[in-house]
């Protein structure tokens, strides 16, 4: 050990060791897989036996359910992405497909986001004539939570409207979250904002309505800019013009949301 | 009349947001605008009783003027709606009000029939409730069937003379009843 290896056989002696040290990685390796191996197996039981515990107060807690939901995709469990395929040959890993939300907790859990899919698409396409085809996530929320006939209300959290338009993606639906400022809001028109645009939405949020001067006055703006961007949003529906005050003035029609029923 | 009912009249939220007395350029936007305002009158008819309305008694009434918002629908306007409303929804109305010929002819509708039931709707109400009260056969007359004791649970209980008579009209088409007798004496044979 202590000479350095000189003549031919310091290279019989070279590989010996990288030899003992390639088995050696191999080793640890293996060990350590088959540790990790058992920790997510555990962790997995784990995660089951939580599930199943608390499945009644997952299915009808809505905070509960966002928690619940935000936990497993932290640790890169998809439960939306898995319910997706139904039943695909029962139990594989946890992250990679199967069904995690049908082996935890049955098959409704899927039913649910579809329950509340369907009654997303249902009201962005009631509401689209008035809204232009953009919702308020949060909008959209409460009345779902409504329901239409009697008995008929969802409790949901935003977290649940989110991952029910997220599961529409694959069909090619076109709906698609958009952020505004601070605001998000389901699209069901497949069409962008330009910045302008996007701009005035939010000064609407913030101050209730706009006018031509009001965006003059802070964005500097001219006044042909500002015209512009008020005429494409009337065009495409998504303000509603009010022409008994001093000046024309724009409003958004997320608020209207409560009567159309 | 439209003052006697106690409890306030419930306005949607539509109703304090200020563009929603501006006719919307956008089409879609009116359609929906439009749609909204058929809903209120009605629903504002029906907690009021009211059958028909006349838009120059109505014009300052809250129901077109809102008076927190300081915003008003005018008569032209208030005539914009009553006319999309008066249309079937075939041709792009709702079909949910009549316009009443003025005797004078030449001015300009002011009155209409605002259906928050139709006439067939109103008639499948009397037909059910003869049918269920075991009525067939029975001669009533019009006021019996408007202010009679018998019908004072009913929805149609103190309904106006002439829309009765336009919802029974459809029932006499339908080979469900008779009606006799001249104006303001009208009875009325269920089968």
């Amino acid at each position: 050990m202590s000479r350095r290896g000189v003549g031919l056989g310091a290279f019989v002696n070279r590989n010996q060791t990288t030899q003992s040290y390639a088995t050696h990685g191999a080793n640890l390796r293996s060990t350590h897989l088959a540790s990790l191996q058992t920790q997510l197996s555990v962790f997995q039981s784990l995660l089951h036996t939580f599930a199943l515990e608390h499945s009644s107060t997952i299915k009808s807690n809505p905070t509960f359910r966002a928690e619940f939901a935000r936990m497993c995709n932290t640790i890169g469990v998809d439960p939306l992405a898995a319910s997706n395929i139904k039943g695909k040959n029962g139990r594989r890993g946890l992250g990679e497909g199967g069904s995690f939300w049908t082996q935890i907790l049955g098959g409704d859990m899927n039913d649910f986001y579809f329950e509340v899919a369907v009654r997303v698409v249902e009201l962005c396409r009631e509401t689209r004539s008035e809204n232009g085809g953009l919702l308020g996530v949060e909008e959209c929320r409460t009345r779902v939570g409504k329901g239409k006939a009697i008995g008929s209300g969802l409790e949901v959290s935003e977290d649940d409207i989110l991952r029910a338009v997220r599961s529409l993606e694959p069909l090619a639906s076109g709906f698609s979250i958009v952020r505004v400022g601070t605001k998000q809001y389901i699209r069901s028109i497949p069409k962008e904002l330009n910045t302008d645009q996007a701009t005035v939405l939010e000064a609407i949020q913030v101050l209730g309505f706009v006018s031509v001067s009001m965006l003059r006055l802070n964005l500097n703006w001219e006044k042909a800019r500002a015209q512009t961007v008020i005429d494409d949003l009337l065009a495409d529906g998504l303000v509603w013009l009010d022409a008994q005050g001093p000046e024309k003035e724009y409003w958004s029609p997320q608020n209207l949301l409560d009567d159309s029923g | 009349m439209a003052t006697t009912t106690p409890a306030p009249f419930p306005f949607p939220a539509t109703y304090n947001f200020p563009p929603f007395f501006t006719p919307q350029p956008n089409t879609n936007t009116r359609h929906s605008q439009l749609q909204k305002w058929s809903s209120l009158i009605q629903a504002w008819c029906r907690h009021h009783r009211q059958y028909r309305l006349s838009l120059i008694e109505a014009i300052d009434t809250p129901l077109f003027h809102n008076s927190q918002l300081r915003k008003r629908l005018d008569l032209r306007e208030a005539r914009a709606v009553i006319d999309w409303m008066a249309k079937s929804e075939s041709q792009g109305g709702d079909g949910r009000a009549e316009w009443i010929e003025a005797p004078g002819n030449q001015a300009p509708k002011t009155v209409a029939w605002i259906w928050w039931r139709r006439p067939e709707e109103w008639a499948d109400v009397i037909a059910d409730w003869v049918e269920g009260t075991g009525q067939r056969g029975v001669v009533l007359t019009v006021y019996e069937l408007i202010q009679g004791d018998a019908s004072a649970s009913q929805e149609f209980h103190g309904m106006d003379n002439d829309a009765m008579l336009k919802a029974l009209n459809v029932l006499v088409k339908r080979g469900k009843a008779q009606v006799f007798g001249g104006e303001g004496q009208e009875g009325v044979k269920f089968f």
